[in-house]
């Protein structure tokens, strides 16, 4: 998703009024050519914004809550509800977490401390925030609010993409922190969206052994589907290779 | 212009067979290394001046032509078999190799040949054009046998097509559904073929245009497929999963 590159020039100006383009660039790690081709074509990346925003330590949610289409991002946001926080966590750690827990294995010795979570986001984390915050309607919702198709929403979240604009869309369609998808699409980090350090071990730590396995599981069952069509794929180029290679 | 062209996709068929020749050495997928070098063999008949002078060789009565019609079912029945093969299309397969495609086959090679031994043959001309001039009979049978010729041709591609545009829209590599989508259009131009004599005699160059089109397509398509494989054997690279960001 893009931003108009005047709305772009205007704020540059309000964070860094004397530096060059060719400053910007260096302080923010962007290549030249990408920003010199971006504003040539008008249209400016949010990621562009959310980079330049950090190089001058500014909270990349209140910049990009300076454009037009971010304007909900400003201000204090509401804080993640625990099934987001949750939906943060790797399927790899959620395991982790699991083994550790008494309702594993009741007999046995409890397992080791799991170590600290891996940041979010994770390689499934758009698709289960957006099935986190889902109350059956979401979807629909989205799709009539900004006019993409539903296919085309549901292949962005099975890709684990989603543009910053319909993230936002997707919050708002829930009732949940604007800055929470930004986070789940990897745009900003949880510290940057307003969550508190701990967080998401919190929210794990609160989920009752019940609960974790159940998810686990139906984390496990999606993992499962997606390496067999992966694995079928796979297959069927190896059989191209070896009949027409 | 015409001949330039017909030199032109001679070299291209010729090159991609040698280019083959390694591999056809070492076993890897010899039918390949046929269908290459019969597609060239047919390229090199269908031009007029070595057309001559094989058929000369021949007796002079225009044998090469029925020889040229059966490098064409030859290389496009090795063409078939491989491709339905490779993209695991099993009832394509079956109506090529099974009773069917048999009968088909025997059904129009004989009428094609009987054909042939029913026309004044004498004096090599390319297209038969010399031919169909002698008598009304003649060129009632030059086009019957020019039918014959292009039937068997556009029952495989036919067969081939609905897997084709399946492989198009499926999840395989890039350059394997560029690949099918040229073997496709292939397919259509060569069903295409059966409308000719409808074709007014004025647009012969379109006549023109219709074969070679067919024929660059299954040469490209097949070549780019082996492309694609090389690529892939070069670089095993991270492998691509649905959830990558």
């Amino acid at each position: 998703m893009t931003l108009p590159a005047k709305a772009f020039q205007r704020w540059l100006q309000g964070i860094a009024p004397d530096a060059s383009t060719a400053d910007v660039c260096r302080i923010s790690g962007i290549k030249r050519t990408t920003l010199a081709q971006q504003l040539v074509r008008g249209k400016v990346s949010v990621s562009t914004v959310v980079s330049i925003s950090r190089a001058y330590n500014i909270n990349p949610v209140a910049a990009l809550a300076d454009f037009e289409p971010y304007r909900e991002l400003a201000g204090p946001q509401q804080p993640p509800a625990r099934c987001e926080l949750v939906s943060q966590i790797s399927t790899a750690d959620l395991l982790r977490a699991m083994l550790a827990r008494p309702g594993m294995d009741p007999a046995g010795e409890p397992g080791d401390k799991p170590p600290a979570l891996s940041p979010a986001p994770h390689a499934t984390s758009v698709k289960n925030w957006v099935d986190a915050i889902d109350d059956g309607e979401v979807r629909h919702r989205v799709s009539a609010a900004t006019g993409i198709a539903p296919q085309n929403y549901s292949a962005q979240l099975t890709a684990n993409r989603l543009s910053a604009e319909l993230a936002v869309a997707t919050a708002r369609a829930a009732g949940v922190g604007a800055a929470s998808g930004l986070v789940a699409t990897g745009l900003i980090t949880e510290e940057e969206a307003g969550w508190p350090p701990d967080a998401r071990q919190a929210a794990l730590d609160s989920l009752s052994d019940g609960d974790l396995a159940a998810l686990a599981g139906d984390r496990l069952q999606a993992l499962g589907k997606v390496l067999r069509r992966q694995e079928q794929d796979q297959a069927q180029t190896e059989k191209i290779w070896e009949n027409l290679g | 212009m015409i001949e330039i062209f017909q030199w032109s996709t001679l070299a291209t068929c010729g090159l991609i067979a040698a280019a083959r020749i390694p591999s056809a050495l070492r076993g890897e997928n010899r039918s390949l290394f046929y269908i290459f070098a019969l597609m060239t063999a047919a390229i090199f008949l269908s031009i007029e001046a070595p057309y001559i002078a094989v058929d000369r060789a021949l007796g002079g009565i225009n044998l090469a032509n029925l020889l040229l019609r059966f490098i064409i079912f030859s290389a496009i029945y090795f063409v078939g078999i491989r491709v339905t093969r490779g993209f695991g299309a099993d009832h394509a397969y079956r109506l090529i190799t099974g009773r069917l495609g048999m009968m088909v086959l025997l059904v129009i090679s004989l009428v094609m040949t009987a054909l042939f031994f029913l026309m004044d043959t004498v004096g090599s001309s390319a297209g038969l054009s010399a031919t169909s001039g002698k008598s009304e009979l003649n060129f009632a049978l030059v086009e019957y046998y020019g039918a014959a010729g292009r039937a068997y041709p556009s029952y495989v591609s036919l067969v081939l097509l609905p897997a084709m545009v399946r492989a198009v829209g499926s999840r395989l590599p890039v350059l394997v559904r560029f690949a099918a989508g040229l073997l496709a259009l292939g397919g259509i131009a060569i069903a295409l073929t059966l409308l000719f004599p409808l074709v007014p005699p004025e647009w012969g160059a379109l006549e023109f245009i219709v074969n070679y089109t067919a024929v660059l397509c299954f040469v490209l398509g097949l070549a780019l497929i082996w492309a694609a494989r090389v690529r892939n054997s070069r670089s095993p690279g991270p492998k691509r999963t649905s959830t990558e960001a």
